[in-house]
């Protein structure tokens, strides 16, 4: 990193801290502090929500998920359109008549305490690891990628997040996120300009467009049904559905960024937005990746693009081994650079016959350098056992370092700090709410004044941003848990969309049979989860079937709920 | 009373916007899948 990199990287940084800072001063009422007054226009709320969900890993993996898989992860996002729209007709009004903080207070009108405190739990459980991550992971791979110590990096963003947090609450979020977005955005196009610009010559952005086709990263659509497989037409659509359904609607995390709409009308349009641009703008994320794959054709990538495994492997007993692998990863490229150039000058002169000729070598050459790469891959896993074998998610931050100029290095790292630290803060501003109106304000101190709930609060936001920091510093211990840990909201999402759903639209059911079914729902889907080849995507879906059937069920040997006050 | 949104009018009319931007989205990125098989 040069100077001017750095320049850039620490100015805006502290630009958004003392801008968050800034924007939420003097919070003196709880309402203030946790739901901005509930006085924030549509597109504060839908570029705070989209933020909340874009996490530095966003940024970071999903082009090196185009570049080794093309681009059909975007199917993932094909439910989540239908889900808003649910949302905005269902939640939305419930939510802004009742005046909740949380979602889960809402639950306690509905099947009352014991129910409100075990999703309150499950969600303090799931979001908690879930924000350490969020913090981990783009610490990790920024390290790593510039050699950077892996505990300042993650201190760093950890304790940037918590002074504008914890000091101005949910207005300095969803504020600060409006630009940090942006920012990350802006970010990644530059990103993809450069990657076309710095084709040889002679080669379009068409004619990068055609190559990643030729190659299969241009594969955003696959009807095939497939259990087993996470990201099909189907999986995306229905899998993504559940997913989105209890992400936005039962978490708080993103439940809170909608609360503070000054109406339902804006909260509903902050969500149809969403709903509106996610897929567009996740499809841009997985096209910048592509276009780094077709930059990758014409300049020689590393054999695997994680530089600390790589290094490794070069000074243990395989070194003989992986230097073989890097020769011929080396004749492949050369190989490939050359069939890619006589396919684009094919493509140009119209000549079909050798176009699809050279579509087949390239093909061929695509599938033989996979082939050096799963060899090196084994060979790194057989140099280091706790090693990833996959280097995806250091495939864009390698392109980033190695290709940009000067200036715009620190500006891509600036926006993927920024996405780091936007979605770390909105888990901090949820946690804490969590904590003091489900917990604290609930169960332990109910008749405070607002003032020291305010300071709670803050110190809620202060205790949780620590519990992450210190979770995420010891997260590279934790090995293979880290797997676990990224797919822990599957894990439970099943079960609360289940509760919200019987809450919502079967008014018969009361607590204890929504209780019981709530406990059934999160066992199936642990046995499920421990047992069968299932795709995690689905463990939504079982989740939430089995919520919704056993509380029915169940309820037909109990007798029928009260119908509660606030219910319609 | 919740008001009605600031474009297309109803609420109904919204939603159809937004799923039918959905189709228009899957429809185009099947053709684009398909160009290349």
């Amino acid at each position: 990193m040069r100077p001017a990199d750095w320049a850039v990287l620490v100015a805006t940084l502290a630009a958004i801290v003392i801008y968050g800072v800034w924007k939420g001063r003097r919070q003196k009422r709880l309402a203030q502090y946790l739901l901005a007054d509930r006085q924030l226009q549509w597109y504060t709320v839908a570029l705070s929500v989209m933020a909340t969900q874009a996490s530095a890993i966003t940024f970071l993996s999903t082009p090196g998920q185009a570049y080794t898989d093309g681009m059909r992860f975007v199917q993932f996002y094909l439910g989540l359109p239908i889900a808003m729209v649910i949302l905005a007709i269902t939640a939305v009004p419930i939510y802004h008549r009742l005046k909740v903080f949380t979602a889960y207070e809402y639950l306690e009108t509905r099947f009352g305490l014991p129910t409100r405190a075990l999703l309150a739990g499950i969600f303090l459980l799931q979001r908690g690891l879930g924000t350490a991550m969020t913090l981990y992971a783009p610490a990790l791979i920024v390290s790593l990628v510039l050699g950077w110590n892996i505990h300042i990096t993650t201190l760093v963003i950890g304790v940037l997040v918590i002074i504008y947090t914890s000091s101005g609450g949910t207005k300095a979020v969803s504020w600060t996120q409006t630009h940090q977005l942006l920012i990350a955005l802006g970010g990644m196009a530059v990103a993809m300009v450069v990657a076309v610009r710095s084709l040889p010559e002679g080669v379009g952005f068409t004619d990068a467009v055609r190559v990643a086709g030729h190659m299969n990263r241009m594969n955003v659509i696959d009807f095939k049904f497939d259990f087993s497989t996470p990201f099909n037409f189907w999986s995306g659509l229905f899998g993504g559905l559940f997913v989105a359904l209890a992400y936005f609607g039962t978490d708080q995390s993103q439940v809170q960024r909608y609360l503070t709409g000054e109406t339902v009308t804006q909260s509903r349009l902050g969500l149809l937005f969403n709903g509106l641009v996610k897929v567009p703008m996740q499809f841009f994320i997985l096209f910048v990746g592509a276009m780094v794959f077709v930059f990758y054709q014409f300049v020689a990538p590393p054999l695997f693009f994680n530089p600390v495994q790589s290094k490794s492997v070069r000074a243990g007993a395989l070194a003989g081994e992986y230097r073989q692998l890097e020769t011929t990863h080396e004749a492949t490229f050369a190989a490939k650079r050359a069939a890619a150039s006589q396919l684009v000058a094919a493509m140009e002169s119209g000549d079909g016959a050798a176009a699809a000729q050279k579509k087949r070598e390239l093909q061929e050459l695509q599938q033989r350098d996979a082939e050096t790469r799963k060899a090196a891959s084994a060979l790194i896993r057989k140099n280091d056992p706790r090693a990833d074998k996959t280097d995806t998610d250091y495939v864009f931050l390698t392109f980033i370092m190695q290709n940009l100029p000067t200036g715009l290095v620190g500006l891509l790292l600036a926006a993927i700090f920024c996405a780091a630290m936007s979605a770390t803060a909105s888990g901090l501003n949820a946690l804490a709410s969590t904590s003091v109106i489900d917990v604290w304000k609930r169960l332990i101190q109910r008749d405070l004044d607002d003032h020291t709930y305010v300071r709670i609060s803050k110190g809620m936001t202060i205790f949780w941003g620590v519990f992450c920091i210190v979770f995420a510093l010891f997260a590279n211990r934790l090995g293979s848990l880290i797997v676990v840990v990224n797919q822990v909201g599957s894990l439970f999402y099943g079960t609360m969309l289940a509760t919200f759903l019987i809450a919502f639209y079967f008014k018969h059911v009361g607590g204890k049979a929504m209780f019981t079914a709530a406990l059934i729902s999160q066992a199936t889907v642990f046995v499920c989860a421990a047992t069968l080849n299932v795709a995690w995507l689905w463990w939504n879906v079982i989740g939430c079937t089995v919520g919704v059937a056993a509380a029915l069920l169940l309820q037909t040997f109990l007798p029928p709920a009260r119908t509660p006050v606030h219910a319609e | 009373m919740i008001d009605p949104p600031p474009i297309l009018k109803t609420w109904p009319r919204l939603y159809g916007a937004v799923l039918l931007a959905l189709v228009v989205e899957t429809v185009l990125f099947y053709l684009l899948t398909r160009s290349f098989h």
